[in-house]
Parts: C-alpha cells; structure tokens; sequence
C-alpha cells in the first residue's frame, strides 16, 4: 500500500520551512492536511523513525521526525541538504 | 577531445561536518534508527583523523583533475528527496539551468552550469536509446557539494550535475549506468572543451537502516581492486540487489564514471571506513 501522503509529511517536515514552523505548534493541525491512516498518524505522534519505518517509508525521510522533537531541533543535520 | 580526468570520492556529510558537536548530532540523529550502532561512535581526536585522511585524500584528487586542466566538471550524483520525490522520480537527469546553487551548514556553493554539454548528452541519448529527463532548476545538495567543496572551491569552471537514482527502489542496473558513462564518453570525445567526469558516493553504507553503522569492507576493497586493474566492465553483472545487499546503491553513480573510463586503470585509490555510517572511498584516473 501506498504511503505517499505520509512520506509527502516527512518530506514537507525536513523541505518547507513553512510547514515545519506550523508542526511545531500544531502537529495535529497539521497532519489533518495530508490523507493518513490512524495508524499513520500513530507513528509520527511516537516520533519514533522505526515505527515509520515499519509502516514502508523511506528510512532516511523517517529520521527527518526527529526535527520535532525538542531534543534534535537544532541538530546540524537541518543545515544542510 | 577525450575525456581528461575521471574522479569517484564519497559524499558522507560527515566529511564536511565539523569533528565535535556536528559529527556527534550527525551520530545521534542516524543512531535513533539503530541504538546499537552507537557502540563504536569514534572520538573527537578519531574524528579529526578521519576528517585529514579525507582531505588528503581529496588533495590527491584535486591535484589530478587540476593538472588535467579541464573546461567543464559533469558531476555525476544522487538525489535526495531533495530536487525529486515520489511525484517525479527520473532514473537519469541532466541539468540544464544557467547557474546551480546550493549550501552545506556554513559552506555555499555556486557555479555556471554548463548547459550546451548538457544539452549535447541528452541530444546523444536519444540518438541512443537513453532518454534522459532534464530540467532547468536544481538545487545542489551535499551530494555534490561534499566533494565539490575539496575538489572545486572556487568556481573556476562551470559543472554540469547528472543524477542516478541509486535512492528510490526500482534503481536502473549497473549496465544501464555503464552504457550511460559510455555515451558520455562519446560526446566527449567530440567536444572541443577538456571535460572532466566526477562520480559521488558510497560506498558501502546504510542510511536510514537498522543496519546502519555496517560496512562491508570486503565489498568495498573488491570494488577498488577491480577499478586498480582496469576491469570495470566487469561490474556491468552485478545486478541492484547485489549492491543493495552491500550497502553500495550509490555505486551507481561509480559505474557512470566507469563506464567513461572503460578499460583504464585507477591510478589512484583511497579507503576508510568512518566507524560511524560510511565507507570513505576516493578514486582518480589520470586519462591525458
């Protein structure tokens, strides 16, 4: 099955500022602008790259969940593409 | 005119990542998929070793490709979710925009782009039966400018970025990426500029994967052994699966660059491996 809007999320998380900004506040909010299973939206609510993984997103754009967490915000990984 | 220098070097961030505080937020992000990957993280003096070894490396190189005296650079690299995504995925693209930007941390990066030899290699590709995909924006990304960083700091001479998909599954096969290398070739040949050809990437290592923090060493030294002997036409039978299994995907773009160099020797070679995510492997071929 397809996970298209899931990756699109993770993408939009590491490439589009805007939409990073806004996770940041309201992640909630946020993912109610891409079509997720609740299942989905369970594994980025844990945050946890391996559950994302599990679920048949790319492994590199499941560590770009990390950006949300407090922890990894400013991890210099974010500073270059 | 024939190509005048053929270059292969690993893109690993970390290269260009500060030794301290950056390779260490580099380690905590890729470990989360793999806790047990943290068990030999290197230390800051490991670090910095490493990090000299990879500029001596790449002083080896740049000296090559500067005594080639080349007209233009193809750079020959992977995408990642960075220009493509699942809404386009093009196995084969050629760049060709007027100039092609990009930054690593503190680091910028700008360079002419040399559309015309773009334009020439697609126009070749069709007459060939490779159809490239090509569009005129990208933006540079640390598969470029890892290496572009050590091997062109200054723009001096316009590059021109082809990207492989070695990232998203179904890649093309190692053939394909030799019969590319081999048309590139052919227009060279024909240009009247010195063109020089860069690969990037790997080799053996596996981002985003329990595995991460693997290498496969002996893959790896097997790969370079064939490039030292001139065998690289050899490579064309291994097939995606083999390389996924070693962790060497991105040597799709290699075998673009070997396939441009077909029956040549490297002239030289470096390996080592970071004890964190990557096989660090460095490659030239003196052509003229």
């Amino acid at each position: 099955m397809s996970c298209y809007d899931l990756s699109r999320l993770l993408f939009d998380l590491k490439m589009n500022e805007a939409v990073y900004q806004r996770a940041s506040a309201d992640f909630e909010n946020v993912m109610t602008g891409y079509d997720l299973s609740s299942e989905e939206k369970d594994a980025l609510r844990a945050g946890d790259p391996r559950k994302l993984r599990q679920l048949g997103v790319h492994g590199m754009l499941c560590l770009y969940i990390k950006r949300l967490n407090p922890q990894f915000r400013d991890n210099i990984y974010w500073a270059q593409k | 005119m024939p190509l005048v220098s053929a270059l292969a070097a690993s893109h690993a961030p970390n290269i260009l990542l500060e030794p301290g505080r950056e390779w260490e937020d580099f380690m905590d992000l890729h470990y989360s998929m793999a806790p047990q990957g943290s068990a030999r993280r290197p230390t800051l003096d490991q670090q910095k070793k490493l990090r000299q070894d990879a500029e001596s490396a790449f002083a080896a190189l740049r000296a090559d490709l500067e005594q080639a005296k080349p007209d233009v650079l193809i750079v020959v690299a992977n995408d990642q979710f960075v220009n493509f995504f699942w809404n386009n995925i093009p196995t084969f693209f050629v760049t060709i925009a007027d100039r092609v930007q990009g930054q690593f941390t503190k680091h910028k990066f700008d360079y002419r782009n040399h559309k015309e030899l773009g334009k020439a290699i697609i126009r070749a590709g069709m007459e060939k039966g490779i159809d490239f995909s090509f569009g005129e924006h990208i933006e540079l990304q640390h598969t470029q400018n890892v290496p572009l960083h050590f091997l062109l700091p200054q723009a001096t001479i316009p590059i021109l970025p082809i990207y492989v998909n070695t990232w998203v599954d179904p890649a093309p096969s190692p053939r394909r990426c030799y019969q590319v290398g081999e048309l590139i070739r052919e227009v060279a040949n024909r240009a009247t500029e010195r063109v020089a050809i860069l690969a990037t990437g790997g080799l053996s290592h596996f981002p985003g994967s329990p595995r991460i923090g693997e290498i496969d060493e002996s893959f790896d030294h097997q790969l370079l052994d064939v490039m030292r002997q001139g065998k690289g036409r050899s490579l064309v039978d291994y097939s995606v699966e083999d390389l996924l299994k070693a962790g060497d995907t991105e040597f799709l773009n290699w075998m673009v660059v070997i396939g441009a160099v077909g029956d040549a020797k490297a002239s030289f070679t470096a390996y080592m491996p970071d004890f964190v995510a990557t096989g660090w492997g460095f490659v030239s071929w003196k052509l003229v």
